[in-house]
């Protein structure tokens, strides 16, 4: 038979492990809690702007469509591999540093399809016989247009809180 | 001093909601732009393939430059939301800062 002075030490026993227990939760959580205090608490989601990014593809961008309007206004201009070595080249650094960046992945993934877009108007360019269709051109600068537009507008989007640029009119046909 | 749950949780959702909606709102203007260009330049491709003025390789060349950037449209999409999202948490934690900074008796919310 249990005696009651033994049911009461069990009781008490039970209670001190339940207070160090909770005494124990209480300790990790503070100290969780305590360094989200110190780091800040505030959420970030993607990384930051960044302006060599920016300024980089814009810079992609003007040659390119420097290369486009030559085209398109000498259309006997004949395939100029300097030019997409030239592009490929400031694509490849770009898409290293943002690689490079913390939280970067989605532009890392535009600058890949961008060079894809690239490469594929490459081959377009270089198989077309002169003088090379406008439409050709035409079609070609309006997909790299809109990557470029995509990838300014998150990466000026990553100001937070600067309004993003207005996009360019879509060209009368 | 005990911490209204129900109260917090109001609170926060009325900092987030208005949040998530304008930045929607912002990027579903953008989608419509670009692939409004986009749209426009497949209907192109297909009168172009139609008339002569291109070839069946070119045309498929081209679609897939669209293609590509239509994926670039979508990736700024995603990363839009993200941002919209990480303003919305932000903007909730900030209104119950002071509340619950104030029941646990130091600054647990920055």
């Amino acid at each position: 038979m249990v005696s009651c002075g033994s049911i009461l030490d069990l009781y008490r026993f039970r209670q001190q492990l339940r207070a160090q227990r909770l005494a124990i939760c209480a300790a990790l959580i503070a100290a969780v809690l305590g360094t989200l205090a110190l780091s800040g608490c505030r959420v970030k989601a993607i990384g930051d702007y960044d302006d060599a990014i920016d300024n980089g593809i814009t810079d992609v961008q003007q040659r390119a469509e420097l290369y486009f309007s030559r085209l398109q206004s000498t259309p006997s201009t004949p395939f100029d591999q300097n030019f997409y070595d030239d592009i490929n080249s400031r694509l490849a650094v770009l898409k290293s540093r943002a690689s490079s960046l913390p939280m970067y992945p989605i532009i890392v993934e535009q600058i890949g399809n961008l060079k894809t877009e690239f490469d594929t108007f490459q081959k377009l360019d270089k198989d077309a016989p002169r003088p090379i269709q406008s439409a050709i051109v035409r079609d070609a600068e309006s997909a790299v247009t809109v990557s470029v537009e995509s990838i300014l507008t998150l990466e000026l989007a990553l100001k937070r809180g600067v309004t993003r640029p207005p996009t360019l009119p879509t060209k009368n046909k | 001093m005990a911490l209204d749950v129900e109260g917090l949780a109001t609170q926060m959702l009325g900092a987030a909601l208005p949040i998530l909606k304008k930045n929607a709102q912002n990027a579903r203007s953008f989608a419509r732009v670009e692939f409004a260009k986009i749209a426009q330049t497949i209907v192109s491709i297909a009168d172009q393939l139609a008339t002569g003025e291109i070839n069946q390789q070119q045309a498929v060349l081209l679609l897939s430059m669209q293609t590509s950037a239509s994926r670039n449209v979508l990736l700024t999409l995603q990363g839009l939301a993200l941002l919209a999202v990480e303003e919305a948490i932000n903007a909730a934690l900030g209104v119950v800062k002071t509340v619950v900074n104030t029941a646990v008796g130091f600054s647990l919310i920055a």
